[in-house]
């Protein structure tokens, strides 16, 4: 069962993502800020973590370069309210971007592409 | 005594007095007049005057005494009357000049005036001129125009014609502007060329005369010891004057004159009138220079004032900016999440509902309606991004084929298969890419109903004079023109025709930055759209 990390300032989100994600059979571990997301990182091993970009008063690209730099095995996926974060240079850094809805098809095809990707790089070798 | 002039008589003939003519008629009734304007000149009166003084009358030599006195105050006052006539003439001349040269700030209309001048027959009548200007940058005395025959022949030709015209010094100076400055500047380039000479060549016989500030006549040039004999050899001539020009004793530049052509003799006279035409043409000349200067001067400041007033305008439109992205980010957070939070706990339930359960209408509902409205949420975002669209030159081709394969998921799903064709070396578009990739991707994905068996897109682009346009055929499509009209009307019901909402934005978006886009419905081939980018900025236009 993979593991994930959701981090988003909304605690209705972190739950619906929750229920959703766990229905798909995956194990969710959530976290409101960079903090609780850097103290929950150190005690669990995760197999992708899906990031909000404004997270109250801090910034989701900033734990994205962080995790890049320091869990670079581990893919990352942005789920913003903001579509104008594709063009950003800084959210490239990140394995998939999805636009939240309320359809969450796109975000649970975008878990599923990225995890398929990293398992062929694993089995690859790389 | 018999007196052979006819003095004494009060009345005579025409033919009495040989010094009277035809004109001088009144005279012939008028003694006193006769007497003092003709006898004392005439040979009959002085004979007749001689035989008095032989009279032995006591009178005679007081007479003779008074006669001559009276006949040299007369030469005297004639050669003053003919001075006066002639200071009269060069102040006339000095007054139309002033005002000729108080009225230019064109350098090179003060010029034309100013050489005019020296060399017109009613000016100062030299033969030829050349002007020299001080280039304090460079630190030279250039040779810089000039103007006079070069022959004899040349220069019956130009007074004759002169004479044949009878202009004013104005006239005559904008004739010169207008159809010799060039020619004769060509005529007397190479002389030109050799006249310019270092400012610090304090040996030159022109910069001695600029330094000294004072006219200068050279005589017998050829052999003056202060003349360089290249120089003599250059103008041609053994008799010039050097007249510098100073301005605010400043050394502005300098005239050299001559009668190369009369050799008529320059006199004191002669240079004493040039000194005083030397001032005002040199401060009109260093004015004309000051106000090119200005002029530089204004046009930049001009230019700085229009970079500030673009630049000002460019502030205020990334404060608008920031403004539009500080609402649209209020916007995306504050309706976006509960949106997503709604819609999505509803699907949740409804997928634990079974459809016996009659809630499950309620749910669908919610469900529904938070996808429609999260449609309109993307559509004024992506309004609100296309109120300052970024645009640059982007090629057509990479354009279309990011639409195609970003929409390829969608368009297989619905069975539909699609294909772009292009013509070769089409012109780079200058377009918001995002903004146009939006479009064409709306575009491809219209969901209108009305779904036909033939379920091919087929894309063109092609060259159409400054502008390339892309042509998109939905074959599949059967909606009449009114209902493809209604759906391009922004914010209109369209749910009946199917989810086709984004083409309105599309159309506003594209028309607001000066894209014209159709969309044409066709009996039994579907829709056609076509999209046209231009090739240009612009201001290329």
């Amino acid at each position: 069962m993979s593991k994930l990390l959701v981090v988003d300032d909304e605690a209705n989100i972190r739950l619906l993502y929750s229920e959703e994600l766990a229905d798909e059979g995956y194990e969710v571990v959530t976290a409101a800020n960079i903090a609780e997301a850097t103290e929950k990182l150190q005690l669990n091993s995760f197999d992708l973590a899906v990031l909000d970009i404004k997270l109250k008063n801090e910034s989701g690209i900033e734990l994205l370069q962080q995790l890049v730099k320091e869990r670079h095995d581990m893919p990352v996926i942005l789920c913003s309210a903001f579509s104008c974060y594709k063009d950003d240079f800084s959210a490239w850094l990140a394995d998939g971007y999805v636009v939240k809805s309320g359809d969450l098809t796109e975000l649970k095809h975008e878990i599923a592409r990225v995890l398929a990707k990293k398992a062929q790089k694993v089995k690859a070798g790389l | 005594m018999d007196w052979e002039c006819c003095w004494d008589r009060d009345v005579i003939a025409m033919g009495d007095c040989p010094n009277i003519h035809e004109g001088d008629e009144d005279l012939l009734t008028s003694k006193r007049r006769r007497i003092l304007e003709k006898c004392s000149e005439c040979d009959n009166f002085r004979r007749d005057l001689g035989r008095f003084s032989d009279s032995s009358h006591p009178l005679a030599p007081v007479f003779y005494l008074v006669h001559s006195e009276y006949q040299r105050q007369k030469t005297q006052i004639q050669s003053l009357v003919s001075f006066l006539d002639n200071k009269t003439l060069e102040i006339r001349f000095m007054h139309e000049l002033g005002f000729v040269l108080q009225s230019s700030v064109d350098l090179e209309e003060v010029l034309s005036v100013a050489l005019t001048a020296i060399t017109a027959g009613k000016g100062f009548g030299m033969n030829r001129a050349f002007l020299l200007l001080a280039d304090r940058e460079a630190g030279m005395l250039k040779g810089y125009l000039a103007i006079g025959p070069r022959n004899l022949e040349e220069a019956s030709h130009t007074w004759n014609e002169i004479l044949g015209n009878d202009m004013d010094l104005k006239t005559l100076a904008m004739n010169f502007r207008k159809n010799k400055l060039s020619s004769e500047r060509a005529k007397f380039h190479d002389i030109l060329e050799q006249l310019t000479v270092p400012l610090s060549s304090h040996e030159h016989i022109t910069i001695k005369a600029l330094d000294s500030k004072h006219p200068m006549l050279i005589e017998d040039a050829f052999h003056h010891p202060e003349v360089n004999p290249n120089f003599a050899a250059l103008l041609g001539v053994d008799t010039f004057l050097l007249m510098p020009l100073i301005s605010r004793n400043r050394r502005v530049g300098l005239i050299i004159a001559d009668n190369c052509i009369t050799h008529r003799r320059i006199t004191d006279e002669d240079m004493h009138s040039l000194e005083t035409f030397s001032f005002p043409v040199a401060f009109a000349m260093e004015r004309a220079s000051l106000y090119d200067k200005l002029q530089i001067e204004l046009n930049r400041v001009t230019e700085a004032g229009k970079k500030l007033k673009e630049q000002q305008e460019l502030i205020v439109r990334m404060e608008n900016m920031a403004l539009v992205g500080r609402i649209t980010s209020s916007i995306a957070h504050s309706v976006r999440n509960p949106l997503m939070i709604i819609g999505g706990f509803a699907r949740s339930m409804l997928k634990n509902t079974p459809s016996s359960d009659p809630k499950r209408d309620f749910i669908e509902s919610i469900v529904a309606e938070t996808h429609q409205l999260e449609g309109v949420l993307d559509e004024i975002l992506n309004y609100s991004d296309s109120l300052y669209p970024a645009r640059d030159f982007w090629d057509v081709g990479q354009l279309v084929e990011s639409a195609l394969r970003d929409t390829s998921e969608v368009l297989m799903s619905r069975g539909y298969a699609s294909g772009y064709s292009s013509e070769n070396d089409l012109p780079p578009v200058y377009i918001d890419f995002k903004q146009i990739s939006y479009c064409l991707r709306t575009v491809l994905q219209s969901d209108i109903n009305g779904m036909g068996d033939d379920r091919t897109i087929a894309v063109r682009s092609y060259r159409d004079e400054n502008a390339v346009v892309i042509r998109i055929e939905d074959r599949s499509r059967n909606v009449t023109q009114a209902e493809l009209d209604h759906i391009l009307v922004p914010f209109s019901e369209t749910r009946d025709l199917g989810a086709g909402l984004g083409l309105a934005l599309c159309k506003t978006m594209l028309e607001k930055q000066g894209i014209p886009f159709v969309a044409l419905a066709v009996a039994e081939a579907g829709i056609i759209y076509t999209i046209k980018l231009p090739t240009y900025k612009e201001e290329q236009q």
